[in-house]
């Protein structure tokens, strides 16, 4: 047991927590400690169907999305990673299966090209050239942006690691939070299963976990952390390009550069806790809604499956910044569904929150007081 | 235990394996033969009167370590291929085992080969440094390998087959090598699930059936912990690869 000074201790291995981590060291800020319980993106990004997407409803989703897919794009370089993230930029194909999501469609596709996204409404033939297998009877029309896509999450996040890694900063593997101490409203430090961490700053970039983290200095959160399931098959020749998307018909399916498919869907039922163990009721509805937009898929064999938790909050937008209650306390967190696509702009915006920075995107009204104060933008577009 | 499955028990070995003292001193006999049997041609052969001479033929053979300068002599002449020589002065790091092999072919000296024990199950990589096949072996080579110095008394026999090489593909649905395996250890991924998420290994159609306990040994062996103390990876349904058409119903697989 080693006892230790932080200038900032991250909770949290995943994607968000190592972004964060590097945004900070990038920024020249000495001590940063990221402390995680498992393994790096063991919670949430290592669980999540990484897609990354700029067609959103929200015109704030769309710019966090827009600015992190604009910075996976040279990923590869900025964070000199010696393998590769696997980015496929093969766009994202998100059906319109009901009258309502043509309405919606366009009007967000409207917005979504306001702010400099390339995405465009599409006839149901136009979309069946972009997608051959699909079964474009089932369809009205479809919304297409070909700058989406989706990348690795494991390489991801170890490439943010390994980045901040070499800039100082510190990674505590398989190190638990058991408390943080609070004094005269300030954040003191950090009790972890290997030693206490003095430190004035502490981010809660726990994902499913986060309402834990917050209640350890007495904030609490309006969000839950819900069970969401994925299955992965077989790998076979390249033959989808873009994520296959609907809101409706509840699915979302891409093939990965190494010819694995991989597809979820989100229950209503889930359970709103912390499990994540797989069910059978998921395959068997998860195999019929492919089979019946994607028919040939039907041939394709599942070698596993799996859960992971989305920290959900009450508009299905994040939660960034300082807490009014705890002086040194910064969220990162409640990003129902979507933290692994918005890892790149949550570094950046948290790291700026902490420095007492101009943001790069205006996110001060991502505040965890938007609940108390009833401004909520609800996000219409999520699985 | 012997009698069923041929393979002497930790008790049957601690009356022939010498003395650490012994060991650290150089080469030196292993005689394990632990049966009653008429045969005395380990006491005729040894010129220097290492073995004691047998009361009755029957006897297990008696060996003074302080006389046995590890000659080797009775290694070939023993036609039940029951001793070995182990010279734990070799190097550092590693032991000389020599080992009665009567397999064709032979291996080549300054090659490596896999070091098997005595139920032949691989345990280690091993460097070929030695074949004697002389008239005085008499159809009996002795193979001296070099072995780690922690499986002296382990290694008891060989494989041709250079299981241990960066080179053997340890998962074979996703076709990562040892090396590889090995260099992600020497990166500081140390627990199966961080292996198994940078190098893909274990996530094919046999989810890891196949590699998983190859890599936790790889582990092990990098890290100085026991295999039995390390975590394996989630399993998770199914057990083998399902047919999406299946999962709906109304359709075999194959």
């Amino acid at each position: 047991m080693m006892n230790k000074t932080a200038s900032v201790v991250i909770i949290g291995g995943g994607i968000s927590g190592c972004a964060i981590a590097y945004s900070l060291a990038k920024k020249g800020v000495k001590d940063v400690v990221v402390v995680e319980r498992e393994y790096l993106c063991s919670g949430a990004t290592g669980r999540c169907g990484a897609g990354v997407r700029m067609q959103w409803g929200t015109e704030m989703n769309c710019k966090l999305a827009k600015y992190s897919i604009e910075f996976f794009e040279t990923a590869n370089e900025e964070l000199e990673y010696e393998y590769d993230i696997e980015f496929k930029q093969g766009g994202y194909l998100i059906i319109a299966a009901t009258e309502k999501e043509v309405e919606q469609f366009q009007k967000n596709i409207k917005l979504q090209n306001s702010l400099g996204i390339p995405s465009r409404y599409i006839t149901p033939k136009e979309a069946k050239e972009i997608v051959p297998h699909m079964d474009e009877t089932q369809i009205l029309g479809a919304a297409f942006n070909p700058k989406d896509g989706h990348l690795n999450p494991f390489h991801t996040t170890q490439a943010y690691a390994n980045a901040a890694q070499r800039l100082g900063v510190e990674i505590m593997k398989f190190t638990e939070v058991t408390g943080i101490d609070v004094e005269n409203g300030k954040i003191k430090g950090v009790q972890t299963t290997k030693g206490y961490i003095s430190t004035p700053v502490v981010v809660n970039a726990a994902g499913g976990y986060s309402q834990l983290i917050s209640k350890m200095v007495g904030v609490e959160m309006p969000v839950f952390s819900e069970r969401h399931q994925i299955l992965v098959t077989e790998p076979v020749a390249p033959m989808q390009g873009p994520m296959f998307m609907s809101f409706s018909q509840n699915i979302y399916c891409q093939q990965t550069p190494h010819g694995s498919f991989i597809m979820g869907r989100g229950d209503p039922n889930e359970p709103r806790d912390l499990r994540i163990t797989s069910s059978w009721d998921f395959l068997e509805e998860m195999a019929k809604t492919c089979i019946r937009l994607l028919p040939p898929l039907r041939e394709l064999r599942m070698v596993r499956q799996w859960s992971g938790l989305y920290n959900m909050s009450p508009d299905r937008q994040p939660i960034y910044g300082p807490v009014k209650e705890v002086e040194g306390f910064y969220l990162a967190c409640g990003f129902s569904g979507h933290g692994f696509m918005f890892g790149p702009v949550t570094g950046v915006v948290i790291s700026e929150a902490i420095l007492g920075e101009e943001p790069t995107i205006p996110v001060h009204m991502l505040g965890l007081d938007r609940f108390e104060k009833g401004e909520l933008i609800l996000e219409p577009s999520v699985v | 235990m012997l009698k069923s499955t041929g393979i002497p028990t930790q008790k049957d070995l601690e009356t022939v394996v010498p003395s650490k003292e012994r060991l650290a001193k150089g080469p030196v006999a292993i005689m394990e033969c632990f049966e009653k049997i008429p045969c005395n041609p380990c006491y005729t052969s040894c010129k220097r009167g290492a073995i004691k001479e047998f009361e009755d033929i029957n006897d297990r053979p008696q060996l003074n370590v302080d006389i046995c300068n590890g000659c080797g002599v009775c290694i070939s002449n023993c036609p039940g291929l029951a001793i070995f020589v182990v010279d734990e002065t070799y190097s550092e790091t590693e032991a000389l085992v020599k080992i009665p092999y009567e397999f064709s072919p032979l291996p080549e000296e300054g090659t490596y080969v896999t070091g098997l024990d005595r139920e032949g199950k691989p345990v280690c990589r091993a460097k070929v440094v030695k074949v004697q096949n002389s008239k005085a072996q008499d159809r009996t080579p002795v193979v001296a390998i070099a072995v780690p110095k922690e499986l002296s008394m382990v290694v008891r026999c060989l494989s041709l087959d250079d299981y241990y090489s960066d080179n053997t593909i340890v998962c074979r649905c996703e076709e990562v090598t040892l090396g590889e395996i090995r260099e992600y250890i020497r990166k500081g991924y140390q627990t199966i699930e961080e292996i198994k998420r940078i190098s893909r290994c274990g996530m094919g159609p046999c989810q890891g059936r196949t590699c998983s306990q190859l890599i936790l040994e790889e582990i092990a062996k990098a890290t100085g912990q026991d295999v039995a103390d390390l975590k394996v990876h989630t399993y998770r349904q199914p057990t083998l690869p399902i047919k999406l058409g299946l999962l709906v119903g109304g359709e075999d697989d194959e």
